[in-house]
């Protein structure tokens, strides 16, 4: 009998702080379909009554969010792209090639992990204005296609997968990249996906660098419109959660899809770190 | 032959190299050159040597002091907090339950979501007209407005903070807890030892290892919070809020003293640095423990 009620009130603390962690984000997406002038909130008038989706319009169209969410899209796919390929290289060369230097790199990629973003952002900042680039997209993706966390993660995956099957592709006369891309990718699949996951996110959510390297509406991504749109129309809290919305739902989605992979690639990508 | 698998290793290196140079090795140099040097990129001239003042000029500076001692309150008043809950949260899934992995997953949201959403989302939640103090209303309680006072503007994104980070935590020490053996729990119930005695005397000295790895993240990761600021205070009210990155932004970027700003950067750097190598040993304890 203790053991049913001890374990009722299990649940209900649980799903409480489920509720707490959750309850932001609904209230979000219920003030995103209120009518406009009507933000003011009392608990009592949390769902809209007449919901509409014209502020998610107002914030596409006439606040620009459009072309936010295109910059968005476009730099978090070409970082994933870039990731794949050129980390899987670094990767293939640290697992399979002996070189001279090659633990010294090794050690180096694990520290360079630890030096804070903040000490790198004014030379860069200095070097997009030398190289032309700032104000620019590619100013956004270049400082983060090849990434220390993505090399060690593949790295540790490729030495997992035996040497014997690129050893008779060799003798086949396959090439380090037909290896590479024909062998040792299709096998290494899960880490992949790590890596994937890892660098979406880190991605669509970047505000930093997008915020010292850009300054026209043309460049901007969805955190840093958010951001700067938050800041200056303080009290338009109705558009601002449509905004947020258009920021957040896309990663909430794949994240319904996808929770137990994304969950147990972001621990691992933790602990490996 | 030979030479051509050499080549080829070349190749295969070449991203990580360009990549190297540009985006870690001349940033890290010329900062730590900036930080003794005065630049101000608008002037359109060159940085100009002035050795260690900048250094002589933050460690003069109360608002520098401010914002290391805001974000030393960040650190030390929300870190304990987010480990607290997050370790009975994980005790609790570790638990035969059902719906581990809906309520697993919910308090993952938050830990998805970026910053910029979040710190919206709470400027709305924390406004004089919000949530916060429509529920405090219920039980007659004056709201304020949060945000535009010094003594709570700093605390409401702590607990904002807490709120956002807990379910990391929580995932993060559950998947320590499920790599310990049923069979320990089993014989030290037979031993007669209460559930009590078990947390203490099993889970918490073999979570030890990844409770402070995730301690060091965490402190390193507030120790860099900047975002949150930028979107919700902007370091006001008085300064109540002016984190060091936050502070190093203001600097760099705002006022274009850019040899200042990489100063500050170096400081936060070496701060890290400590905690880095702290975490460095934490993750061999860890090696050890789980044998990967």
């Amino acid at each position: 009998m203790a053991q049913t009620a001890r374990r009722t009130l299990l649940y209900i603390f649980l799903s409480l702080i489920a509720i707490v962690a959750i309850f932001p984000f609904v209230l979000m997406v219920l003030t995103s379909l209120k009518q406009g002038g009507a933000a003011l909130t009392s608990i009592a008038k949390l769902i809209p009554e007449n919901p509409t989706l014209k502020n998610f319009v107002e914030v596409w169209v006439a606040d620009s969010f459009g072309i936010y969410f295109r910059n968005t899209a476009l730099i978090t796919a070409a970082v994933i792209l870039g990731n794949i390929v050129l980390d899987s290289m670094v990767a293939y060369a640290l697992s399979r090639k002996n070189f001279l230097g090659k633990r010294a790199m090794f050690l180096v990629i694990i520290a360079r992990m630890m030096i804070p973003i903040q000490v790198l952002i004014i030379p860069i900042y200095v070097l997009m204005h030398w190289l032309q680039l700032y104000d620019t997209l590619a100013a956004l993706i270049l400082p983060t296609l090849v990434q220390g966390f993505g090399i060690f993660l593949l790295k540790q995956y490729f030495d997992g997968i035996p040497k014997s099957l690129d050893e008779a592709a060799i003798m086949d006369g396959a090439n380090d990249f037909q290896i590479l891309w024909r062998i040792i990718m299709p096998l290494a699949k899960p880490a992949i996906a790590v890596l994937v996951i890892n660098t979406a996110l880190t991605s669509w959510n970047a505000f930093l660098l997008p915020l010292i390297l850009t300054s026209s509406q043309g460049t901007r991504t969805l955190s840093l419109g958010l951001a700067l749109y938050s800041s200056r129309y303080g009290v338009d809290f109705i558009n601002q959660m449509a905004a947020s919305s258009i920021s957040a739902l896309p990663i909430l989605a794949i994240f319904l899809v996808f929770q137990r992979q994304i969950i147990s690639g972001l621990t691992k990508g933790a602990l490996k770190q | 032959m030979a030479n051509k698998r050499k080549f080829s290793t070349f190749i295969l290196l070449s991203p990580w190299i360009v990549a190297f140079i540009a985006f870690s090795l001349y940033p890290v140099g010329y900062s730590l050159y900036l930080s003794f040097s005065k630049y101000n990129p608008l002037a359109g001239q060159a940085p100009q040597f002035i050795g260690l003042g900048n250094y002589k000029e933050i460690i003069q500076d109360p608002a520098f002091w401010q914002a290391v001692k805001n974000t030393v309150i960040f650190v030390v008043g929300t870190i304990p907090v987010t480990t607290a809950i997050a370790i009975v949260l994980a005790v609790f899934l570790n638990q035969k339950i059902r719906f581990r992995s809906f309520f697993r997953a919910s308090y993952f949201v938050p830990v998805m979501t970026s910053v910029i959403v979040i710190s919206t989302i709470f400027t709305y939640i924390y406004s004089p007209y919000g949530l916060l103090n429509s529920f405090l209303n219920l039980f007659g309680i004056q709201g304020k407005n949060w945000l535009l006072n010094t003594n709570f503007a700093l605390p409401a994104i702590m607990l904002m903070m807490i709120w956002a980070s807990f379910g990391y935590y929580t995932v993060l020490f559950l998947a320590g807890l499920q790599n310990i053996p049923e069979e320990i729990y089993e014989s030290a119930a037979i031993d007669g030892a209460s559930s009590v005695q078990q947390f203490f005397r099993i889970t918490l000295p073999l979570l030890r290892p990844m409770l402070i790895f995730a301690l060091v993240i965490n402190t390193i990761r507030s120790f860099q919070i900047f975002s949150q600021i930028f979107v919700m205070t902007q370091g006001g009210p008085l300064g109540s809020t002016r984190t060091v990155v936050y502070y190093l932004y203001n600097m760099g970027f705002q006022k274009f003293r850019m040899g200042y700003a990489s100063g500050i950067a170096y400081l936060l750097f070496v701060i890290i640095l400590i905690f880095s190598v702290i975490q460095m040993k934490s993750l061999s304890y860890e090696e050890q423990f789980y044998g990967r």
